[in-house]
């Protein structure tokens, strides 16, 4: 059975916008997805379909065969639990210390007032901290985020989602804010959960060669359409103008 | 320029500059009437009575000028809109008449203040002048300790109705916050009642709740905290649920992805994003509170302002000098600390 599959989702915003057409999609259970598409072509949307922080327009969402297009409050607290996130910008809690803001990734199993007055089980501070050993941040866990540099929140922002114990992990351009080499590092952390422990990845990203580099699969959108299902290695040069238009030119990252 | 503007002219436009047009017609012959006629013309100081007759005629002289100017393009409603045709004269009319009708304005502003350089200047309101400066630069001392004993009830007063406004507009204000309230159509209707409700208590001035308060709970210091509080709700619900609203929606997302509970998402997304920009304008609050609990007393709202009515009522110019340089120093000591201590928040 599949993990995940869409079933003519489509997105139309309140301004109109048709930000998903139509899109069939299926994930397997241990691939390395990767999405590609221009910018505004949905790619964002589409990851947010599946933990549900959009709500589509119509179609169907179905997670190991069970409908979770339409699950509201707790149940789509517990759906949402299996499926850690991390984000472009980050998204941490600045101001406040690396240790909690991993331990919030355990928010969705914990009861509501303790974890408001912050009285987090040891056991729980001990797994943060073999998170925070697992993206080589140990030493930092009392030190503010935004005293962080870019890749070390995104490890940070890793970590937190471990919390999950996901089973799958959705990456929304984990790695365009960061420079090469960093985005190498993150990449492979992510390379590592993927082959390590065999969780499902979803990654939208924009440069090709990291495609190749640590996808099993890519999928492409063009203005909300899925155009293309293959292999890193069958994205030809017609594809690549097709996904990207003629004047389009791939650029390496070193 | 002419052509492409008139082509994006819509007929909501159009009909904003007929309106505008017609107020315009009937403002200027209501005060090229009542004001340049009567009172500048011929410098009448008491004007004849208002009949519904001339009432009607205003109108119907106004709104026929106003729909004049309109169909002939010469018109002011027009040209504010930018939606006027590019003929000169047309044009020239239409600027003359709001020259005309904003000197008629200033015109009409001095008659209505009764604005008189005779009284500024004359013999008696110059002696006046000299009694009330001079008594206030030699104030009375003796009744300095009566004084602080009201600037202090006057501070305890802004504090506590501080105090007490703050938890109500911290809860009211996620209510109150457009971003966390448009997820069903409930929610979003109890957001439009509570900021209907908000916006009506905020725009009624402080000195009035104390007024309401005053008949309500009776004369003192009680009324004038509870008219300093409902105002303070108000407004602090209004700029705390402005700053939710301006708050990163990252970490908020974030936050739910874990699959944290509505409350979880608020107090680790919400709350770090608020807490320091509440803080300064809790105390900008305060400091406002003072200065308007010095003057609540004015109407009976109790503190140092009520002292001040009772020895202006006496003609006591000298104690009443004594209240103001110490209301004076109060909000000086409170304006200087609260910026600096809102500099150290941010
Ligand atoms: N909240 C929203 N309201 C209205 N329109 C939106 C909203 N979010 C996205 N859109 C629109 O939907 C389309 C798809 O946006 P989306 O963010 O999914 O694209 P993307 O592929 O992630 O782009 P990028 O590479 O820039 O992140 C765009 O045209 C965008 O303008
Ligand atoms: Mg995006």
């Amino acid at each position: 059975m599949a993990l995940i599959e869409l079933r003519k989702l489509n997105k139309i915003y309140p301004n109109g916008v048709h930000a998903l057409v139509d899109v069939d999609l299926t994930v397997q259970e241990g691939e390395f997805l990767v999405v590609i598409g221009l910018s505004g072509s949905g790619k964002s949307t589409l990851l947010r379909c599946i933990n549900r922080l959009i709500e589509p327009t119509s179609g169907q969402i179905l997670y190991r065969g069970q409908d979770v297009t339409h699950i509201q409050g707790k149940e789509l607290r517990q759906y949402r639990k299996k499926i850690g996130m991390i984000f472009q910008q980050f998204n941490l809690i600045k101001r406040r210390t690396v240790l909690l803001n991993v331990l919030t990734g355990a928010l969705g199993s914990l009861p509501v007032l303790p974890s408001i007055l912050e009285r987090f089980p040891d056991n729980l501070r001990q797994e943060a901290m073999e998170k925070l050993r697992i993206v080589g941040l140990e030493d930092k866990w009392n030190v503010r985020v935004d005293a962080l540099s870019g890749g070390q929140q995104q490890r940070v922002a890793i970590a937190r989602s471990l919390m999950q114990h996901p089973e799958v992990l959705l990456a929304d351009e984990p790695v365009a804010s960061l420079d090469p080499a960093t985005s190498h590092s993150v990449m492979k952390y992510l390379k590592q959960l993927n082959t390590d422990y065999g969780m499902t990845i979803i990654c939208n990203l924009h440069f090709l060669s990291l495609v190749r580099t640590y996808g099993t699969r890519v999928v492409a959108l063009k203005q909300g359409k899925l155009i293309f299902r293959g292999k890193p290695e069958e994205i030809t040069q017609e594809w690549f103008k097709e996904i990207y238009g003629e004047e389009a030119e791939e650029v390496e990252i070193a | 320029m002419g052509t492409e503007t008139k082509s994006q002219t819509t007929t909501a436009q159009k009909f904003q500059a007929l309106i505008l047009d017609i107020f315009f017609g009937i403002y200027f012959v209501v005060t090229l009437h009542r004001v340049f006629y009567y009172q500048v013309l011929l410098s009448l100081r008491k004007l004849p009575p208002v009949t519904v007759e001339i009432v009607l005629l205003y109108i119907g002289i106004g709104t026929i000028l106003g729909l004049a100017l309109f169909f002939l393009n010469a018109s002011p409603g027009k040209l504010i809109f930018r939606q006027l045709p590019d003929v000169p004269w047309k044009k020239a009319v239409a600027e003359h008449f709001l020259w005309i009708i904003g000197v008629l304005t200033i015109a009409t502003g001095w008659v209505v203040t009764r604005v008189s350089i005779l009284d500024f200047f004359s013999q008696e309101g110059l002696a006046g002048a000299k009694r009330i400066f001079s008594a206030l630069l030699s104030p009375e001392w003796s009744i300095l300790p009566q004084a602080l004993l009201a600037i202090v009830e006057t501070i305890y007063l802004a504090l506590m109705a501080t105090l007490f406004a703050l938890p109500v507009a911290f809860i009211l204000s996620f209510f109150t916050a457009r971003n966390l309230m448009r997820q069903s159509p409930i929610t979003l209707g109890i957001y439009t009642v509570l900021r209907v409700l908000v916006n009506f208590t905020r725009s009624i001035e402080p000195l009035i709740w104390a007024i309401i308060f005053t008949v309500w709970v009776g004369i003192g210091p009680f009324a004038g905290t509870l008219a300093l509080m409902v105002h303070t709700i108000a407004s602090l619900t209004k700029l705390y649920s402005e700053q939710i609203e301006n708050v990163d929606p990252g970490p908020i997302e974030a936050i739910e992805a874990t699959g944290a509970h509505p409350m979880q998402v608020i107090w680790f997304a919400v709350v770090p994003q608020i807490v320091l920009p509440f803080l300064s304008f809790t105390i900008y609050r305060w400091d406002i509170n003072v200065r308007m609990a010095t003057i609540i007393g004015l109407v009976g709202g109790g503190g140092i302002g009520t002292l001040l009515m009772q020895y202006q009522g006496l003609a006591q110019w000298h104690e009443v000098g004594l209240l103001v340089l110490i209301i004076a120093i109060v909000v000086w000591i409170m304006d200087y600390l609260s910026a600096r201590i809102r500099e150290a928040l941010v």
